[in-house]
């Protein structure tokens, strides 16, 4: 009997533990908690797993007695009710005591590593580099202000390019309601507040695509409002940066070994300008392609900066640097049969067809991005235009 | 009101003579109230008994689980694939705000309300709540404000933010139909149904106990009972300051949340969850009171540890009020904030997890008897203690900010008031319904129903954790394949379907019972289990009046210590046979409240003025005519009928609260009468007074 138990035991304890094994692989799953790639999570992981052990033990202690009681305790067929009865114990304070004071040293020493940990999480270094980070129904924007003057020199959305092996330091923000901000791999959530800031730093260990999800309830399109941090090496990330600080291509640059039809990017050009620049921003060009500017993006572009529920929509300016758009969730690239990465021209095409079709979107209520009842012709050379976007 | 205990001697009761008062027996012909209290389906609407109101608040409940369990199937529904679209998300957010809502608002606490109000009085000796008709008045009010909540799914779709409805997301910018204004003014409501069931229900605790019945002989359930009380009477004030602050910046354009002018995002969720946590204790206390009921009686032994298994009770009641910011750790609330609430928190499981050592003390050298609600009980003590252990695991502000508004939160939460709340009120549907009903649930069905809810339950709920870890987050109307949450999901949705079948199981027990009890009546006698507390002592289902004496108190669990005694070694020895202790429903002459229409009358006015609000004023106009002629009404009727069926003497109508138990007895303590004669104002004119006479 004792024997079978403590077998039974061992044998669970390897299922649990291959189990636990298998939930950190995060291969097929992007969002897992249990796979840290940063120091910051990591410290939340070093901080769980002894909680998850403890708890584990306790759950088969109490779970172990429980079902130990049930079967020692039963009522035997031949008990007789007022003659086999068990013995009238009240209760005894000092086991009482002992098991509420246990439990509290116990959780009192757990504390310590909480408060810690708490701290630590808060703690940002010199030389981190700061990204600002807009929440918005239902896409995120990033701000880097690479020379410090306070004004934002690359405006991007959807992914983040970070340096890894250097610490990030996040300034979160919304511009309509709450969202979070949460890439698993690399550190907990942090809410996007309209109306405040909050300070939330990440940082990867090695270059690498990490997901994130938006994950405070934020209305129609809350499971769709995706982002991932691209981690690149320090050379790389100056290199990313330069890329984004140039202008915009426009089809003037468009010289025919892109190979692309001129004429049809031309034509995509003057649609986007009188279809989509009223919230799309290109750098070097003003809203409503009115005139054209220094080239740095304007962080007020379609009012932007002031409190509203749309007229700010994702900069497209190096759009095709991204690998998705939609908030993350429809795909830029394909590969094509040779197995080469091609632009996807069929999602885009798609998207501007009947965005609501691909994602619930409000714009009736100035909330994500309306139907324009696009022909096929305007959607081809609109595409063609954006796909010239690196 | 005070209901006044028949002397059962005969003699005249000289506190009667002494106070009786002098009122007209018709003030106004038109308020005659009702005289039957017994019949058809009609003496229900005016009937002021604590038990049918009990019952009729069992019957709401659970007419809610049906309504929010399919809102639950469609969720489960929708998830079980990856990019399914059987409901849109638009539809999705309505179902799963409403799923929430209704099972924390129209199932677990009303619930919860039908065992406090058919118990409560039963295990103090009482006759009914010190207020029968305010007592009335909730019930109607909480049922007005369900179904004008609901009715949200017929005028334009239902509330769409979430239960927790975090603003700015709530206002109408983000929000247009009108879901969230019914909401508000749904959950105003019901919260002041529920403010004046705790102030009733704490009353009747602090006035009504039988003789003798001191703090600490006081059954377990209501120790919880009043705990939970006490936290309503302190968190829904927050609550409607909340609702109100928010149906004014929808309805009215005010700016409370509104952070581009001036208003703050976070103040709602902090008003929102001083009153949330709380919530949590107020749908968890009244089923640790229910198992701590049945555990004893099937283990036969007391419960182990009373004075800890109370005073945990309260404990947690206190520090309850200072974890609320636990829900906001990723809010920004910064780091000294999310310091002091993430230790409050860790340490609210000491009280909790003594509750579930004790009950397994008391389990200790028992002699369990494997009954249906016994099985339930012992279902909620391993169920919850899961859910317990993962509260502690995000009690940890770091791993929180991880685990928190993702499916390992929503695994957490049911296996708190699923695996606790709601397997505890059904531990006490099979345990009371007897006494309720006369006739005991089928045992062999009633274990289908267990098992197949335990499994279906874990089935659901248990993979959560996983999905939860693995990243999926809450609140999503639908995943992407390549996001490695497809197999946990499909497993959950079979889960759900099979606590489906356990709730069918349920019904069908339910059916199949009462049709075997209609064919062949057969008397299970006042104490069908062998239990311990006052409410077995009479027969079942109960009287109309309660007790044909109340019995005078000297022992925690009075009833079992007059069938059994100890011998010197601590053995038990029966002492007197059941039949010989409980009482017989021999009673005459006890006179009770009359029943009132002013209560429904009154409840039935809110529903119209939350439309006017919403969608013309003129609707407010029968509403407010029906709430002040409610009002009116309840002022101007006779505290009594004047032509009930008793033998009158000329005492009439007096306004005395009557501490019946000291009455009946006959030995007043002077304590007692103090606590009688200090509410008489209140008392009478609240809720009329009735008495008897002879």
């Amino acid at each position: 009997m004792v024997r079978s138990a403590v077998v039974g035991g061992l044998v669970g304890l390897t299922l649990v533990l291959t189990a636990c094994g298998a939930l950190r692989d995060n291969s097929d799953h992007p969002l897992t908690t249990l796979s840290p790639q940063g120091i910051q999570a990591q410290r939340i992981d070093d901080l769980v797993t002894p909680v998850f052990l403890v708890a584990g033990i306790v759950f088969v202690l109490v779970e172990g007695a429980a079902v130990f009681m049930i079967w020692r305790f039963r009522r035997r067929r031949d008990d007789e009710d007022g003659v086999d009865e068990p013995v009238q114990t009240h209760g005894n304070p000092r086991l009482e005591w002992a098991w509420t004071i246990l439990p509290a040293v116990l959780l009192g020493v757990m504390a310590v590593f909480n408060v810690q940990t708490i701290w630590k999480l808060e703690q940002r270094d010199a030389n981190a580099l700061t990204v600002e980070v807009y929440g918005q129904q239902w896409w995120w924007e990033y701000r880097y202000d690479l020379d410090s003057d306070g004004e934002p020199d690359i405006i991007t959305a959807n992914q983040m390019v970070i340096p890894a092996g250097r610490q990030i330091a996040l300034e979160i923000r919304s511009n309509d309601v709450i969202h979070s901000f949460w890439i698993p791999a690399l550190n907990g959530k942090k809410d996007a507040v309209p109306g405040r800031t909050h300070s939330w730093s990440l940082e990867a260990d090695k270059p690498g695509l990490y997901q994130g999800t938006c994950t405070e309830f934020c209305g129609l399109s809350h499971a769709y409002m995706r982002m991932e941090v691209k981690a690149v090496s320090a050379a790389d990330y100056d290199k990313w940066t330069r890329e984004q600080t140039e202008p915009a291509r426009t089809p003037v640059d468009a010289t025919p070994k892109d190979d692309s039809d001129d004429s049809l990017v031309l034509t995509g050009f003057n649609e986007f300008k009188s279809q989509c620049a009223t919230c799309h921003q290109v750098n070097g060009q003003s809203y409503k392609f009115e005139k054209e500017t220094d080239g740095k993006p304007d962080p007020d572009y379609g009012g932007a900066e002031h409190p509203l529920t749309a007229g700010n929509a994702p900069n497209l300016t190096h759009l095709m640097s991204r690998n998705r758009f939609a908030g993350n969730l429809l795909p830029l690239y394909t590969t094509d049969d040779e197995g080469n990465l091609v632009p996807d021209e069929s999602a885009l095409g798609e998207w501007l067809r009947d965005p609501k079709a691909l994602k619930p979107m409000a714009p009736d209520e100035n909330r994500g991005m309306p139907n324009l009842n696009l022909s096929q012709d305007q959607i081809s050379a609109l595409v063609a235009y954006l796909t010239t976007l690196k | 009101m005070a209901i006044i205990e028949a002397n059962p001697a005969g003699a005249p009761s000289q506190r009667l003579a002494l106070e009786a008062g002098d009122t007209p027996a018709k003030p106004f012909g038109v308020f005659a109230r009702p005289t039957t209290s017994q019949g058809g389906w009609k003496s229900w609407l005016t009937s002021v008994d604590h038990k049918r109101i009990g019952i009729m608040y069992g019957i709401g409940s659970l007419f809610f689980f049906i309504v929010g369990g399919s809102e639950a199937l469609l969720i489960r529904a929708q998830l079980a694939r990856p990019d399914q679209k059987l409901l849109s998300a638009d539809l999705y957010n309505q179902v799963y705000t409403m799923h929430g809502v209704t099972m924390v608002f129209l199932v677990v606490m009303p619930m919860a309300a039908a065992f406090a109000n058919y118990l409560l009085p039963l295990q103090i000796g009482a006759r009914d709540v010190a207020f029968p008709r305010l007592n009335a008045f909730s019930f109607w009010a909480w049922l007005a404000g369900s179904l004008f909540f609901n009715s949200a799914w017929f005028l334009g779709g239902g509330a769409d933010g979430g239960w927790f409805n975090y603003a700015p997301n709530s206002g109408v910018l983000f929000s247009r139909s009108h879901g969230i204004d019914f909401y508000a003014i749904g959950l105003l409501i019901t919260g002041i149904a529920s403010l004046v069931s705790a102030v009733n229900l704490i009353v009747t605790v602090l006035n009504l106990r039988a003789p003798g019945l001191t703090w600490f002989k006081l059954p377990i359930f209501t120790w919880m009972t009043l705990v939970t009380q006490f936290l309503l009477l302190f968190a829904l004030p927050v609550i409607t300051v909340a609702l109100f602050l928010l149906m004014f910046d929808r309805l009215f354009g005010s700016n409370f949340f509104d952070a581009a002018n001036g208003g703050d995002p976070l103040l709602w969720q902090h008003l929102f969850w001083i009153f949330g946590h709380p919530e949590v204790y107020i749908m968890i206390l009244p089923s640790f009171g229910i198992v701590s009921e049945i555990i004893p009686v099937f283990s036969r032994k007391p419960i182990f540890g009373y004075p800890f298994m109370v005073f945990s009770g309260i404990a947690i009641g206190f520090m309850g009020w200072g974890v609320w910011a636990h829900h906001m750790f990723a809010s920004g609330m910064g780091p000294m904030s999310v310091t002091a609430f993430s230790l409050s928190t860790m340490f609210i499981a000491v009280p909790t997890g003594v509750k579930i050592l004790n009950w397994l003390a008391t389990m200790w050298g028992g002699r369990i008897k494997f009954t249906v609600p016994m099985m339930f009980a012992i279902g909620l003590v391993t169920m919850f203690t899961i859910g317990g252990l993962s509260g502690v695991s995000h009690a940890f502000a770091p791993a929180d900010t991880q685990q928190t508004d993702t499916y390992y939160i929503v695994a957490h939460f049911h296996y708190v008031l699923f695996g606790g709340a709601l397997l505890g009120l059904f531990a006490g549907f099979y345990f009371w319904w007897p006494k309720a009903f006369g006739y005991m649930l089928s045992e062999s069905i009633g274990k289908w129903h267990f098992w197949v809810t335990l499994v279906g339950f874990n089935l659901t709920f248990g993979p959560m954790h996983v999905l939860g870890l693995q990243g999926m987050s809450r609140r999503y109307w639908t995943y992407s394949a390549d996001q490695g949450f497809s197999m946990w999901n499909m497993v959950a949705t079979i889960g759900a379907f099979m606590i489906a079948v356990g709730l069918l199981i349920f019904f069908a027990n339910v059916v199949i019972s009462h049709r075997a009890y209609k064919k062949n009546p057969v008397d299970i006698g006042a104490d069908p289990w062998d239990a311990r507390s006052l409410e077995w002592m009479i027969p079942s289902p109960v009287p109309e009046y309660n007790f044909d004496e109340v019995p005078e108190v000297t022992e925690l669990d009075e009833f079992w210590h007059r069938k059994y005694g100890h011998t010197e070694d601590g053995r038990l020895v029966r002492i007197a046979e059941t039949e010989d202790v409980v009482q017989k429903a021999g009673a005459t002459g006890i006179h009770l409240p009359s029943p009132s229409y002013w209560p429904i009358v009154l409840s039935a006015g809110f529903p119209f003025v939350g439309y006017g609000l919403i969608f013309d004023y003129w609707w407010a106009v029968p509403g407010a005519v029906l709430m002040v002629a409610g009002i009116l009404g309840w002022i101007l009727e006779p505290s009594t009928d004047p032509e009930a069926g008793h033998d009158h003497d000329d005492h009439g109508h007096d306004d005395h609260d009557g501490d019946h138990a000291a009455l009946d007895a006959g030995t007043d303590s002077p304590a007692e009468l103090d606590a009688g004669d200090a509410t008489p104002v209140l008392a009478g004119t609240a809720a009329g007074s009735e008495e008897s006479t002879e």
